[in-house]
């Protein structure tokens, strides 16, 4: 009981400062202490940037890297455009919207590997998709094993998994807008479009602002669907540098070059957590809250 | 445009975005109930009867509990209640300690908190193998329960409730001769219960759907979680669609179980993880 308060402040904060310490903080300076390194029959030796500099030099890790920027350039926009209809649809006043809005609630529950072995099965060339789109005389096609259409598969997965979870951040945002402030713009004459566009999606920006940066952070990490899906194929249509950083380290046993993938998308994730606090912070943030 | 026709054409669209949202789900459940061979019925040409539950039978799910899927649902159900158990305790301190004590560097501890939950956990899997396995942990329980007890999200969620507890509160108590760890048990935490649910929820689903670092993890597949054991089954019973199905259905039931009911907690836990921004 007579503890001084720096005692009892080891003792609360210990355990959970130790814990993000070793295995979130350490982790990062290890995987960059690992990258200098490679591992040659069993011999490790020390290369200092040599791992960075073979990535410099090889063709797949541009590729993948290409793929990488090219998935993140279409899917981050789409997603946040898709869950920002799906947050205006969910706040409508209209009868029966509360069934709706379960609806639209359900693929939070359900996780990434669920979405992917149904969907699989949906997009067979047998199956549900190519089955519905046969009612209008398109298809049958191959969604999952053909170069041009892996990626976009991949990307319509995601997309139907994630957008409900971004959905509920930008539906309270959408709530914390006054009532009186769309009213008035009503009163004015702005027709719905106008009001979007002039007065929702400005006093929106910092919501918007965060769920695209959130978003980003996770689509420059996807693996599991590549994973279970592709391995990261047809003809490394799909082969992101998430995968390509998992088969180098946990396939090809080089954890030198895997760890170099892994600092350069942590790096590269760290640049856009600094751009989002940057922005975020200048916005004006009462509608963040 | 008449309202009446704009009040259509939203509903229109509504109806359209909830069907894409139901339609693969509700295909999955009822093909669960099918035999194996009637599950792409009615495709060629499409009739409304592929959306219908006939032929009924339970055997995808009967087979799937013979081949093991019980323990496998027990395994993940021990670790994600482990981790919830150990994260509330944990990170409940933490927040505690962060709300009343004033200390050199606390604002930069804490930035350094925020900061390593906007980081994701896949970002540093790999790495992490290298730490858990210099603690000889690889294929043990311990591998994936201790690194996921403390967690930045849940320690700010704590000291963000925390600090709104009035400070009268915590003198009072002091004053009656409590100590500190009997005002947070007695005091701190009858008061923040919905703070914990949506603390442990996030824990718990963060468990249940962890995938790559099971998969990096425990690479002997002795003791698989769920979506690495429904990620092996679909390699292996690759044509078995209505067990891969029901496979799939009883992963997404289980948080849905606890998702439904909570859901004001979680979304409310959400919301407290935009507000940093």
């Amino acid at each position: 009981m007579n503890r001084s308060p720096i005692t009892l402040l080891v003792l609360t904060l210990a355990p959970a400062l130790l814990g993000l310490a070793i295995f979130r903080a350490y982790p990062i300076g290890l995987a960059f202490y690992e990258s200098l390194y490679t591992t040659v029959a069993g011999e490790r030796t020390f290369v200092g940037l040599g791992n960075y500099a073979d990535l410099i030099t090889d063709a797949g890790f541009w590729k993948s890297l290409r793929v990488t920027l090219w998935f993140n350039l279409i899917i981050n926009p789409l997603q946040v455009a898709l869950a920002l209809a799906l947050a205006l649809m969910f706040v409508q006043k209209l009868p029966g919207m509360a069934v709706f809005r379960l609806l639209f609630l359900i693929p939070i529950g359900i996780s990434l590997p669920v979405a992917v072995i149904i969907w699989r099965i949906v997009l067979l060339p047998e199956g549900f998709l190519n089955g519905a789109l046969g009612i209008v005389g398109l298809g049958p096609y191959r969604f999952l094993t053909s170069p041009d259409f892996a990626l976009y598969s991949i990307i319509g997965i995601a997309t139907w998994k994630g957008i409900s979870y971004w959905m509920i951040f930008l539906v309270g945002g959408l709530q914390n807008i006054p009532q009186e402030i769309n009213e008035a713009a009503r009163l004015e004459g702005a027709s719905a479009w106008q009001r979007l566009w002039l007065v929702t999606l400005p006093l929106l920006r910092p919501t918007l602002l965060f769920v695209l940066v959130a978003d980003i952070t996770i689509n420059f990490l996807l693996f599991a669907p590549v994973f279970m899906l592709t391995g990261g194929g047809p003809r490394g249509s799909t082969n992101v540098l998430m995968y390509e950083a998992y088969k180098s380290g946990f396939v090809f046993g080089d954890m030198g070059r895997a760890m170099a993938i892994v600092v350069c998308l942590v790096a590269m994730l760290l640049v856009i957590v600094a751009i989002q606090f940057r922005l975020l912070s200048s916005a004006p943030s009462k509608e963040a809250c | 445009m008449s309202p009446a026709v704009r009040k259509a054409l939203i509903y229109l669209a509504i109806a359209v975005t909830a069907f894409i949202f139901v339609a693969p789900l509700w295909w999955a459940i009822l093909s669960s109930f099918r035999p194996n061979d009637a599950i792409f019925r009615d495709l060629f040409p499409f009739t409304p009867r592929a959306l219908l539950p006939e032929p009924f039978t339970l055997d995808a799910y009967v087979a799937i509990f013979q081949r093991g899927f019980g323990s496998i649902i027990a395994n993940t159900l021990l670790v994600a209640g482990l981790t919830t158990v150990l994260g509330l305790i944990v990170n409940a301190l933490a927040g505690y300690a962060f709300a009343l004590f004033e200390f050199p560097g606390k604002s930069a501890v804490l930035g350094v908190v925020v900061v390593s939950f906007m980081l994701p956990f896949e970002a540093i899997a790999m790495p992490l193998y290298s730490v858990v396995s210099q603690l000889g942990w690889i294929d043990h329980v311990a591998a994936l329960v201790v690194p996921s007890v403390a967690n930045g999200l849940a320690v700010f969620l704590f000291y963000q409730f925390f600090q709104q507890v009035p400070k009268d509160y915590y003198e009072a108590a002091r004053l009656e001769g409590a100590g500190w760890l009997r005002i947070l048990w007695s005091v701190y935490v009858p008061l923040s219960l919905p703070t914990c649910i949506s603390a442990g929820l996030m824990l718990f689903i963060f468990q249940w759907e962890a995938f790559l670092w099971p998969l990096l993890a425990m690479p002997a597949q002795q003791f698989k979680v769920i979506q690495v054991g429904m990620a092996a089954f679909q390699d292996q019973y690759t044509t078995a669609w209505n067990q891969l199905f029901g496979a799939a259905v009883i992963t997404a039931l289980i948080p849905m179980l606890l998702l439904i009911p909570l859901q004001r907690y979680y979304v409310q836990g959400l919301a407290g993880s935009g507000i940093k921004g």
